[in-house]
């Protein structure tokens, strides 16, 4: 995965903030830079410089001239000696902007995407939250959707385990097909689209594992309490690491399904294109993994070398294919 | 500290505030020669007796830029004089303008909406995002902590959702190349995007060709650049996305595949845990899928694993498949 680049804020994005600092300032009477700059979850500079463009902002008015008392206005000494903010005029704004439709729309399917979580087993909660935005939002927003997923009990358990501050437990089958019971303590669930992972310290391990919630199964939660919790470790950015002891792989793939290979292609691999086909490199922990990726990209993706990787994906299919003809 | 002092270029988020603070305080609407005359960070370069194109050109831009983020720009014809540009008026009505007053969020219900932003980090998505938790803050509620920590993703990877959601938001009919699974020559398409859908991990296009059909495509399966034809259609009635889903949904219930899996295999764990997959009395799995040439692809992947019984189309599509990687990879 790509590391996170720091996205600078756009004018628009400038200007929402600023449209919707004002209303939040309004309401109250004194606040403190800091709590502000936490509340937004911004640097206080960037509080205290909206601030003061606020403080010379207003309307014509009038006389066209932007007369003082069409200006917005703050308590000054409050501002420069204490980092308090206190509006003392306020002009045009008073209540918080709508949202877009595209706005309603992105926190609408983020929603469906999460309704098997159990913060979102109470589905009229949910409707009635969708609704609101729907009303919240300055046009109809119904361009994006996702499926929504159905309750997971793995979920509210894992859930249970953090609340109880007590380990997990359950049958784990690796992918390297191995099948192993693991004590985890849970300390984050990440998802991809429609893959789901439980991050946690794996006590069989002793390390940070990530474990695929499709490949848990009899999972329970036991009395023996967590050793690790999500404050006092740092997982790392991706979730799974390279290793040394990797496997390259070279491949030929379709240009068009390059990108699905994308989080096994290793960062400068070399690449060619020679009609359409690219020629790259994957990288993956085991052959046990390969052949069940490029098994699944049927003459959209070959191994060229090395020739053992070939034999095993090969056998592989073969094996396959012969369950049908016997 | 009066704005007269700033000589220096107004920044051009101080233009756009002062815009919405003018065009919301006005009850009748400003003209745009008002407006460029008077406004903070317009006024500046305003010439009073000569040309203001660029201005003007500039005025045309923020009104967009303003409107994108929801913010209802109004025009209003000059009664007696329609159709004069020079005297159409601009205002924000209030009502329009402002979250209804019944729209609340609760701290539990802003912990939730942040994890639902949270599901877009890539793309245009993330920005809306982004500024719809700045809209969220304004209300002053602080969310509650999670009792369990989540990092939801959903990817937008597919080169064809930029230019499907920037035309889905002009109603503007668009053209591409179009590989259907399962053909080997791709068509040119030309319809009307009216959603677009994740399911089963993929994004579909859901669209109306020119007799008013409804299409669904899959993303990865657009293997030419999105054209706009220059052409717009009017709104459709209804809410698109989720007649999209429930298309899809219907698709996905009606193909029903049986398959024999390795017991305690990765087959056995990972299929039996796809949504709706039920163990059938004879043990085997029975399972749902959308289109027969992609789950044929996901089911091939699990080799000697799986065992396809039914249907029949499914199970020759497997096979090939298998025999097509054999064969690709013989020594």
């Amino acid at each position: 995965m790509p590391a996170k680049k720091p996205t600078p804020l756009q004018a628009q994005d400038k200007l929402t903030f600023l449209l919707s600092l004002v209303p939040y300032l309004v309401e109250r009477d004194r606040v403190s830079v800091a709590e502000v700059a936490a509340h937004f979850g911004v640097k206080a500079e960037q509080i205290r410089e909206a601030v003061r463009l606020i403080a010379v902002s207003g309307v014509p008015g009038e006389t066209h001239t932007y007369q003082y008392e069409d200006l917005f206005d703050i308590a000054w000494d409050d501002f420069e000696e204490n980092d308090q903010i206190v509006i003392t005029n306020h002009v045009a704004i008073d209540d918080s902007p709508r949202f877009s439709a595209r706005e309603a729309s992105a926190l609408i399917a983020g929603l469906q995407y999460l309704s098997s979580l159990p913060e979102n087993a109470d589905r009229a909660a949910v409707a009635s939250l969708m609704s609101k935005l729907s009303r919240g939002a300055s046009g109809l927003p119904s361009q994006v959707a996702v499926e929504s997923g159905e309750s997971d009990d793995a979920l509210a358990l894992i859930r249970e385990s953090v609340a109880k501050r007590v380990q997990l437990e359950f049958d784990y089958l690796s992918s390297t097909g191995e099948r192993e019971r693991r004590r985890v303590d849970a300390l984050l669930v990440e998802s991809v689209d429609a893959d789901w992972y439980l991050r946690g310290w794996c006590h069989l391990r002793e390390a940070i594992r990530t474990f695929r919630l499709d490949r848990i199964s009899n999972l329970t939660i036991t009395t023996e309490p967590i050793s690790h919790t999500a404050g006092d470790v740092t997982l790392p950015e991706t979730l799974f690491e390279g290793s040394a002891d990797d496997l390259v792989v070279t491949i030929d793939v379709s240009a068009s399904a390059e990108a699905l290979l994308a989080d096994y292609i290793p960062d400068g691999a070399v690449r060619t294109e020679v009609d359409g086909r690219v020629r790259t490199a994957v990288r993956v922990s085991h052959y046990h993994g390969l052949k069940r990726l490029i098994a699944s990209m049927p003459g959209v993706a070959t191994v060229v070398e090395p020739p053992e990787a070939r034999q095993i994906v090969a056998d592989w299919a073969s094996a396959g294919a012969a369950r049908y003809h016997g | 500290m009066p704005p007269e002092s700033s000589t220096a270029k107004v920044p051009v988020e101080e233009r756009l505030f002062s815009l919405v603070l003018a065009l919301l305080a006005t009850e009748n609407g400003l003209t745009k020669n008002e407006i460029l005359s008077t406004v903070q960070g317009y006024r500046q370069s305003y010439d009073h007796s000569g040309d203001n194109a660029n201005l003007e050109r500039k005025f045309e831009r923020d009104k967009d830029d303003i409107r994108e983020l929801g913010v209802p720009l109004e025009t209003v014809q000059a009664p007696g004089d329609p159709g004069n540009n020079q005297n159409l008026r601009y205002r924000i009505p209030r009502g329009a303008y402002e979250l209804p007053v019944d729209v609340s969020f609760s701290a539990e219900e802003t912990t939730v909406l942040n994890l639902a932003a949270m599901v877009w980090r890539e793309g245009s998505l993330s920005a809306e995002s982004r500024r719809a938790l700045l809209k969220l803050r304004s209300l002053g509620v602080t969310a509650d902590e999670p009792v369990l920590g989540y990092a939801p993703r959903v990817r937008v990877r597919d080169a064809a959702f930029e230019p499907l959601s920037a035309a889905l938001e002009k109603r503007a009919w668009v053209r591409f190349s179009y590989l259907k699974p399962g053909e080997s020559e791709a068509r040119v398409r030309t319809v009307k995007p009216l959603a677009l859908i994740q399911h089963q991990g993929r994004w579909h296009l859901y669209a109306h060709d020119d007799e008013g059909v409804s299409k669904t495509f899959l993303l990865r399966r657009v293997i030419s650049a999105v054209s706009t034809t220059g052409k717009t259609f009017e709104p459709l009635e209804g809410n698109q996305s989720e007649l999209a889903l429930a298309e899809l949904e219907e698709v996905w219930n009606s193909h029903v595949a049986f398959v024999e899996v390795e017991p305690g295999s990765d087959a056995h764990t990972r299929l039996g845990k796809r949504r709706g997959t039920v163990v059938a009395q004879t043990g085997e799995l029975e399972l749902h899928y959308s289109d027969v040439n992609i789950f044929a692809d996901e089911l091939a992947g699990f080799g000697p694993e799986v065992l396809v019984v039914s249907p029949p189309e499914l199970r020759a599509a497997v096979i090939a498949r298998l025999e097509r990687t054999a064969a690709d990879h013989a020594s």
